[in-house]
């Protein structure tokens, strides 16, 4: 569903990603890990189209995305969760999800859209007056997550869901993120911190160092990998 | 930024050129550009002192230039007093109506604040119509032209505008350079920062609006002695004088002593040219063409002239490498490394209310010397809002804060920092356009003076924190740990007794988790007491000595960590069973 070829992005002369390849398949969940500054949040705004790659290919559905801007893609199908939530702190909760609406093949869809994301997540609901900016931490995340949702994507990137969320939450998220993928048959790429609980949800994981891929495999195998165990899991 | 010694030649060299122009040029309508030239740059570095330095974009300078220009020439016309001391009385009335407009209207931020000092001008012009003062012209002393500052010679006028011009220079160049000028970036930046690291946001801001007064009134006196004459509301306090202001600091870039003075020697000259030339046959078509010479500088360099070339010449420097290892972080020894028995805060019935939404309510807790103490609880608990109230962002409703035995409940966070409480932000809050050491020395600034001990202050900083090596990057290329670790060495710099860390841990990986550990630990080895918020409990667990759990506002339990990890109602409405079975399979 989507390759990626030997991608390389630069910031004022930084390289953050160089020479990336990887594979989703549809339907799959592929998580990716690694340190700061390995390029995972590059990685994924490549794909949305937010950082501009220097070289290399993005194709979706066998189709380049090279040319196309943000809200194209968008278009296409592609929803970007972005780290750190960036809800709309002033408007209210139930635009914040309209908005995600936004695409053009979802306007369609959106009342039943709205039903199954506040079906997701009740909270939702129960604020749907508030201004976005007043929910917790936990709420807003959800909330971006719903506002993802809300545009019917195919293709879901999912940048740390978990950043700066109590334990419980974190559990929340990731049974959420677990469920839409068996119940929507979404195809889901995940950049966390959290390694473990990242790693045992997908199919399919790539760790990532200093822009290059340095391990890539099946979830058992990486789980079970010495490396990964040694460096991120603390064994 | 470049070398001392390097900005002040260049400074020597405009006036060189300066001085040649005035020699060389030979009719008497080209000396009017050139005074023009040097005034309006000399009028666009005035207002870049407020709005460049500080950015507070004010569009009502104007009424310094007015009140320069009626000072001086109403004391020509009713004391007879020459123009030379009467510059001076209207320096120093422009510098009291600064202070006096500066009291009410630094009370609004961002574009309100720039709203509130269009009406100024406005009042001005209502009140001189009032007076009386529609039109007062300079009266002749043919006798005495020079006292007067009625010169014959056009050369003279040129060389007058060229001194204000240049004493306009080197009053932006000192600024630059002192502790003030890197208080104003920092209030630009991020004003909340600033105010957390000791910048006393209110008097700076102030001390900017009175400096950039006093040129803004001797270029008025000036521009009516050698430009127009006559005085009127219109003329002076008119929106004519404000765009042109304006103009010359968009079109040359804000924010640096050199922008106005490029903007001023391109767009003066280009209007003036077009005045004579097509506004004599097509009377009007000037503004057009003047308006889209604008725009198109707009669209190609929207950041200014001077930025454009500047950043074309940072490009072409190439950039730096990828930091590929993370510094080993500095060693730490034991010995310090205990809780005293000394209570340094004390939290006391500590509530707080917004609007519908009871965020703290009747806190109370204490915290040793030394002590690490973790504050944990469900997002939303009111965590952010208790480390708002202990340095001063918020004002409780109910209940005291002591520290160090003294009450400090309500005091200003600038305040707060000084007596010795520094803090971090859960979202990096960086002052984006300085270097790293830059941003350090801001916090450095509250302890020392000159520029050269805070530089040597903010780099022993960095290198508490392993940061050595990135002193000079920008920290828009920089890593989410290395922001961290920046705003750590920032709120160090402080040399605070007490630090507020908000989730210094968020967003970063397993290795970068253990390197913020590490320095957290050598802050409380050097004898620094840490209150931290975290989420991420295994590290928290290793890192602190005692726990306090606030859920829903309220204090739900305190006490060891391993004690805290136990109790039932933490684990309900915090942890949850499958972190604790988690935690039992490891």
């Amino acid at each position: 569903m989507l390759t990626i070829a030997g991608l390389a992005v630069s910031y004022q002369g930084l390289h953050a990603l160089a020479e990336v390849s990887l594979e989703v398949g549809d339907g799959e969940f592929v998580t990716i890990v690694g340190p700061n500054g390995a390029g995972k949040t590059t990685l994924l705004k490549a794909i949305s189209g937010t950082a501009p790659a220097e070289a290399g290919r993005v194709a979706y559905r066998g189709r380049d995305l090279g040319a196309l801007r943000p809200s194209e893609r968008a278009a296409l199908g592609i929803a970007h969760v972005p780290e750190g939530r960036r809800v709309f702190p002033s408007l209210t909760v139930m635009e914040n999800l309209e908005l995600g609406s936004y695409r053009r093949a979802a306007r369609a869809g959106r009342a039943q859209a709205l039903d199954e994301v506040l079906g997701l997540f009740p909270i939702l609901r129960e604020r749907h007056r508030q201004l976005a900016g007043s929910l917790s931490g936990g709420e807003q995340q959800m909330l971006a997550l719903g506002r993802g949702l809300m545009a019917r994507p195919d293709l879901l990137l999912l940048d740390e869901p978990s950043q700066g969320l109590g334990p419980r939450i974190v559990e929340q998220i990731f049974e959420t993120v677990d469920r839409i993928r068996r119940e929507r048959r979404l195809t889901i790429l995940l950049v966390e911190q959290r390694v473990v609980e990242a790693l045992e949800l997908c199919d399919h994981g790539y760790v990532l160092e200093t822009g290059r891929v340095v391990l890539a495999g099946r979830r058992e195998a990486l789980l079970a990998d010495a490396r990964v165990q040694r460096a991120y899991l603390g064994a | 930024m470049a070398s001392r010694g390097r900005g002040w030649l260049a400074i020597v060299a405009v006036v060189a050129v300066g001085v040649a122009l005035t020699l060389l040029v030979q009719e008497r309508y080209h000396h009017r550009v050139l005074t023009l030239v040097f005034l309006w740059a000399a009028m666009g570095l005035a207002w870049n002192i407020i709005s460049g330095y500080a950015g507070q974009i004010s569009f009502g300078h104007q009424v310094f230039f007015g009140i320069g220009a009626y000072v001086t020439v109403l004391l020509v016309v009713k004391a007879g007093l020459t123009p030379w001391i009467g510059m001076g009385v209207a320096v120093a009335v422009a510098v009291l109506a600064a202070v006096l407009i500066g009291m009410p209207t630094f009370r609004l931020a961002g574009i309100y604040f720039g709203l509130a000092t269009l009406a100024y001008p406005l009042i001005f012009r209502i009140v001189m119509d009032w007076l009386g003062y529609q039109e007062v012209a300079i009266p002749m002393k043919r006798e005495q032209p020079g006292w007067f500052m009625q010169f014959n010679e056009p050369r003279s006028f040129d060389l007058l505008a060229l001194g204000v011009l240049a004493a306009t220079l080197v009053l932006s160049r000192v600024i630059e350079t002192s502790r003030l000028g890197y208080r104003l970036r920092a209030i630009k930046e991020n004003e909340q920062a600033a105010e957390a690291m000791g910048v006393d946001s209110f008097r700076c801001k102030m001390a900017a609006y009175m400096l950039s007064a006093a040129p803004a009134a001797v270029v008025g006196a000036v521009y009516i002695h050698a430009i127009l004459f006559i005085v009127t509301p219109e003329a002076v306090f008119g929106l004519l004088v404000i765009s042109q202001t304006l103009v010359v600091c968009l079109v040359g870039g804000s924010g640096t002593l050199w922008g106005p003075l490029v903007g001023a020697a391109l767009m003066v000259p280009v209007s003036e040219i077009l005045d004579t030339t097509v506004g004599d046959r097509l009377p009007g078509i000037q503004g057009v063409v003047y308006g889209a010479a604008l725009m198109l500088i707009m669209l190609g360099a929207p950041e200014g002239l001077y930025w454009r070339v500047r950043h074309a010449f940072r490009a072409r420097g190439g950039g730096e490498a990828t930091r590929l290892a993370i510094v080993a972080p500095p060693a730490e020894d034991g010995a310090a490394a205990v809780p005293t028995e000394t209570v340094l805060l004390e939290v006391r019935g500590v509530s707080k209310a917004f609007i519908g939404l009871q965020a703290l309510s009747d806190i109370s807790f204490d915290v040793r010397e030394r002590e690490i103490l973790g504050v944990i609880g469900p997002n939303g608990a009111g965590k952010t809002t208790l480390f708002n109230v202990l340095n001063g962002f918020l004002v409780p409703d109910r209940g005291e804060v002591r520290f160090l035995g003294q009450a400090v409940t309500g005091l200003r966070p600038s305040a707060l920092c000084r007596r010795g409480i520094g803090r971090t932000f859960q979202v990096p809050r960086t002052f984006q356009h300085l270097t790293v050491l830059e941003n350090v020395m801001v916090g450095a600034f509250v302890r020392v003076g000159p520029v050269h001990v805070a530089a040597s202050t903010a780099r022993s900083a960095l290198a508490k924190v392993g940061l050595a090596d990135r002193a000079d990057a920008l920290p828009t290329g920089l890593t989410t740990l290395d922001l961290r670790l920046m705003e750590l060495a920032r709120c160090l710099a402080t040399a605070p007794r007490l630090v507020l860390l908000d989730e210094p841990l968020a967003g970063l990986s397993g290795d970068g988790v253990a390197v913020m550990i590490s320095v957290i630990r050598g802050v409380r080895t050097r004898g620094v007491t840490v209150v931290i918020i975290e989420h991420t409990m295994q590290a928290l667990l290793r890192l602190a000595d005692r726990l306090i759990v606030l859920d829903q506002g309220r204090r739900l339990a305190a006490g060891a960590p391993g004690q805290v990890t136990q109790d039932p109602a933490v684990i309900e409405a915090y942890l949850g069973k499958r972190w604790l079975a988690r935690m039992a399979a490891r």
